[in-house]
């Protein structure tokens, strides 16, 4: 098998270089992608037969809340990377990952707050869908707070991949909670073997704001990758010739 | 393709969820927003550091 491609993500220049070329590509398909989804989702979309227009919530609060969790599933795959193969752009990008994926994490605390409110009566309830994602929270600050109290960056990309790497175990518990326990919290919709139980009408832009969401965190990785690398590499020759 | 509200008031009243429904769309696509700004402020300053660095140490 030929490894070049993986050797290539280990070479900061080249990936300063590949985050350059495509951010641009990333960021407009996801406008584009989110402005559709959007029109279908709040305009052509029919309503619900129970939850009426409040059902368009969804449109939000699922690809938001699922932003959450593959944020912090890539982020914890980059700090295994980068505490097994020592690769200094793995760290970066998992130092990227994180305010991203806290603020996702308030998206999906907020949103869901928003949709509980009129359809169980509160806006918060100790239920383990709710709870763990708060935990999720914790894990994206506790993440943020260790890497900003450690001045080594060596050691706090050590560190810092330590907790993310064991805080993955968060994201099942987040994914199968609805199902392992009893929770107000509604069992998947969409993401589930089989047919979705959903209309087509209201299925497409939901689906198409998933495809919105990944791209756009792609855009922001990307450039948050290049900012780190900026900083990381400050004595590196290749520089000069990135910000001349 | 047809709209589902026959009124810009119904679309707007979201029927009877408008209060829940527009701070909801507000927040998500605020960070969304938020966050584009953020990553490119960042790469700006990482850039104006780097430069800066450049130019005392040429």
């Amino acid at each position: 098998m030929n490894w070049t491609w993986f050797h290539r993500l280990a070479s900061p220049p080249h990936v300063y270089a590949f985050a350059q070329r495509w951010t641009r590509w990333f960021g407009g398909a996801a406008a584009l992608a989110m402005l559709i989804a959007l029109y279908g989702g709040l305009l052509l979309a029919p309503p619900d037969y129970q939850q009426k227009d409040a059902f368009r919530m969804v449109y939000v609060h699922a690809p938001g809340a699922w932003l959450s969790l593959m944020i912090y599933t890539t982020m914890a795959v980059a700090a295994a990377v980068g505490l097994i193969w020592r690769m200094k752009v793995a760290h970066a990008a998992a130092a990227a990952c994180a305010p991203v994926g806290a603020w996702f994490t308030v998206v999906a605390l907020g949103t869901g707050m928003l949709w509980g409110k009129p359809m169980w009566g509160a806006y918060w309830v100790w239920d383990p869908r709710l709870t763990s994602e708060l935990v999720l929270l914790f894990l994206y600050l506790g993440y943020m707070g260790l890497r900003a109290g450690i001045e080594d960056p060596a050691k706090a990309d050590k560190a810092s991949a330590v907790l993310a790497v064991v805080g993955v175990v968060n994201v099942p518990i987040i994914k199968f909670s609805v199902e392992w326990w009893n929770s107000l919290h509604q069992t998947p919709t969409v993401m589930q073997m089989g047919k979705p139980k959903m209309d087509g009408d209201m299925l497409w832009p939901l689906l198409l704001m998933f495809v919105a969401f990944a791209l756009y965190f792609v855009a922001v990785l990307l450039t948050r990758l290049r900012a780190e690398l900026l900083r990381r590499e400050r004595n590196a020759s290749w520089i000069r010739e990135v910000v001349a | 393709m047809n709209s589902s509200f026959a009124t810009f008031s119904d679309f707007l009243a979201m029927s009877g969820y408008g209060k829940y429904v527009w701070p909801c769309f507000l927040l998500g696509f605020g960070v969304v927003i938020l966050n584009a700004w953020l990553a490119s402020r960042s790469l700006a300053a990482a850039k104006l550091e780097a430069r800066r660095r450049l130019e005392m140490n040429p």
